[in-house]
């Protein structure tokens, strides 16, 4: 007899509001309940229930084998996963900390990224884990990872903003017949003022799409992640003198929405871009160059970006405080492109 | 499948094969030995790769994939011929015209020319390619496709050869290590070091014991050993009782074909076949592969633009802008979108 499942994935149904981690939680159950091909593997997912507790009752419910405790070996597992959905199975590798993903950075670029090209057909994996800092978790358990895939042809890349894109585009990622990389920044997971009530019904988020967070004329803010609540507090400093700022949440990195920015840019003139990641070779490179191609003629300033500074991630609170990019860091560059 | 051999039976006194394996590892052996010098002789006419000059085929390769249970129907065991290709993946159903297109890059290879390496990936007829022989990457997805057998309480299990080379890389013991702790059915056979391959000192037999798992040994014993010893291992890989590793000892350069000569002589000794029935195999066999020879010249080679084949299912890579159409001087760049405000 499967166990019951546990109140943490059946909040929804309860009509109860729920945390980012929660709509994981939700994403993950209702996939296994749906599709018997999906199945977790990850480093102490079973018997303990993730560092995080995403997948807490799970192995209860599902069993050992669609719910695998594996060795510490992200190559390997990683590597599994790709055999398995050879053969017409949905892995969801859990990375503990998405620090850990270097490892299968072989197996994810050389092997699964290339298979559909290869003509060895596609690769329903995803691959997902924590990222992000703020906790204090120091250099190895604090990086966002997105950049050291976003140049391989062959992968998605997601990195939602708040728990209704979370639990629909994880849904459309486990669906989607790609190799698809799911960021979660863990000062969302727990974080009281992102809890919502989601729908009851099965829904998804389509990949690849952006939304707007919050309309606006003055300036144009692209960002992701954690950096999308960052960027709503500094548009409601902005719109108190009087600078609207129209904030867009990527929730896709790759492929990137890029349409969605061109237009939002085509409306203000002005773009800054956003990112908790480092600022060389993060994504506002990418992005500056792409409306530089596209929108040109548009531009009334120069693209600015506001990111974390060029090092390691810092592990006591002031140097970490110094290194992520905050609020006011955003106010000020906006201030300073509306003026331009 | 063929039977197994008895335990601790002295070579050659194993249960006989059944005919229609028999005929099989015959025409598999015939096959490889003359899609070996073939591939030679076109490296050597600059056909093919000069590095292919001297490829060389291990006999014991193709019997060794057939005691696996190949299909067509995408529901047989799956199959990496590592450095052994093309041996196991004739087994599994892969022509001579198929692998010499690969080999050659052909538009018709059936990697379509976008994969180079001795393999490509089949997943219907069982067959798993990829580029290195001994990166230990294939341990790791084999495991996975195990996995999925045993998940799904099919009887299938997933053969994997790899360079001997492999046992340095980390990525091997990976795979290993989760297809013993997950008890996956696995069959790994380890190839012989290639010329300038780093053979290492690892004791396979230390090594399967490190990880709970079974060993065997192949060397130059009748091909009904071989074959025999190879089932063994599906078997108890599908029955649940984990990996096997098979060492193939390194084998005298000159005397390679040996091994299936004798099984032939026995083959006509016992009179499982008449002297008539062995030779209409060997031609049948030649034939395939000078059929294959004739029709590599006459085979397209790739279109160019063939490489931009999609990444993700339904997307293609947009081409060069600078290549699209013959751009007309002062034409602006078609990434430009027609609108400009302010153009000119």
């Amino acid at each position: 007899m499967p166990a019951e499942a546990p109140a943490h994935v059946t909040r929804t149904r309860s009509g109860d509001p729920v945390t980012f981690l929660e709509a994981i939680s939700e994403a993950l159950w209702e996939e296994m309940e749906r599709d018997e091909r999906v199945f977790l593997l990850g480093e102490d997912i079973g018997a303990y229930g993730g560092a995080f507790k995403v997948t807490r009752g799970f192995l209860e419910r599902f069993g050992p084998t669609r719910v695998i405790d594996t060795p510490i070996s992200e190559g390997g597992f990683t590597g599994a996963a790709a055999g398995a959905a050879h053969m017409g199975l949905r892995p969801v590798v859990e990375m503990q900390f998405m620090d850990f993903i270097s490892p299968a950075y072989d197996v994810l670029t050389n092997y699964i990224a290339t298979s559909l090209y290869r003509g060895a057909g596609p690769m329903p994996l995803v691959v997902r884990g924590p990222v992000g800092g703020g906790n204090r978790g120091g250099p190895f358990h604090s990086q966002n990872v997105e950049m050291a895939f976003f140049h391989t042809p062959g992968l998605k890349i997601v990195y939602p903003s708040n728990p209704r894109d979370a639990k629909g585009l994880l849904k459309s990622a486990i669906r989607d017949d790609n190799p698809v990389i799911f960021e979660e920044h863990k000062g969302l997971y727990r974080a009281p003022h992102c809890r919502e009530v989601l729908p009851a019904e099965d829904y998804v988020v389509p990949l690849g799409s952006a939304r707007t967070a919050l309309e606006g004329e003055d300036l144009t803010v692209v960002t992701y992640g954690l950096m999308v609540h960052r960027s709503l507090e500094a548009a409601a400093e902005l719109a108190r003198d009087g600078i609207r700022a129209e904030v867009i949440d990527l929730r896709t990195l790759l492929p990137l929405d890029e349409e969605a920015i061109a237009d939002s840019l085509k409306k203000t003139g002005k773009l800054l871009i956003v990112h908790e990641d480092t600022r060389t070779g993060g994504i506002a490179g990418e992005i500056a160059i792409r409306m530089n191609e596209q929108a040109f003629e548009w531009l009334d300033g120069p693209i600015l970006r506001v990111t974390a500074i060029d090092s390691p991630v810092p592990f006591s609170a002031e140097l970490e405080d110094y290194f992520l990019p905050g609020v006011q860091d955003v106010v000020t560059a906006a201030r300073y492109l509306v003026r331009y | 499948m063929p039977p197994e051999p008895a335990a601790h039976a002295p070579p050659g006194e194993f249960a006989r094969l059944g005919p229609e394996v028999a005929r099989d590892l015959l025409y598999l052996g015939f096959q490889a030995r003359s899609l070996e010098s073939c591939v030679r002789e076109l490296a050597r006419s600059d056909v093919l790769d000069a590095a292919l000059a001297d490829f060389r085929l291990d006999p014991r390769s193709a019997v060794v994939a057939r005691a696996m249970r190949s299909t067509t129907g995408g529901m047989g065991d799956l199959c990496h011929p590592g450095p052994l290709s093309p041996g196991p993946a004739l087994a599994f159903g892969a022509t001579p015209l198929e692998f010499l297109r690969h080999l050659a890059g052909k538009g018709t290879s059936p990697a379509s020319a976008r994969e180079g390496g001795l393999s490509w990936t089949d997943v219907r007829r069982g067959m798993i390619g990829w580029g290195s022989p001994r990166s230990g990457t294939a341990t790791q997805v084999l495991a996975g496709a195990a996995l999925a057998f045993r998940q799904r309480g099919e009887d299938r299990a997933a053969l994997v050869v790899e360079g001997r080379a492999a046992l340095e890389s980390g990525a091997w013991h990976e795979g290993i290590n989760l297809a013993g702790a997950v008890r996956a059915p696995l069959v790994v056979v380890l190839a012989p070091p290639e010329d300038g391959d780093r053979f290492g000192d690892a004791d396979v037999e230390a090594v399967a014991l490190s990880y709970g798992i079974t060993s065997a040994r192949l060397d130059t014993e009748p091909l009904e050993h071989h074959c025999g010893t190879a089932a063994a291992a599906r078997r108890r890989a599908v029955a649940g009782e984990g990996p096997t590793l098979i060492e193939l000892l390194p084998l005298d350069a000159g005397d390679r074909w040996a091994m299936h000569d004798a099984f032939a002589a026995r083959a006509v000794a016992t009179e499982d076949l008449s002297e008539r029935d062995l030779d209409a195999i060997r031609r049948a066999a030649a034939a395939g592969v000078e059929h294959a020879v004739g029709r590599l010249e006459r085979e397209p080679e790739p279109a160019a633009r063939d490489a931009l084949a999609p990444v993700c299912t339904g997307a293609s890579p947009p081409p060069p802008w600078t290549r699209r159409d013959p751009p007309a001087p002062d034409t602006p760049a078609p990434d430009q979108p027609a609108e400009q405000p302010h153009a000119g």
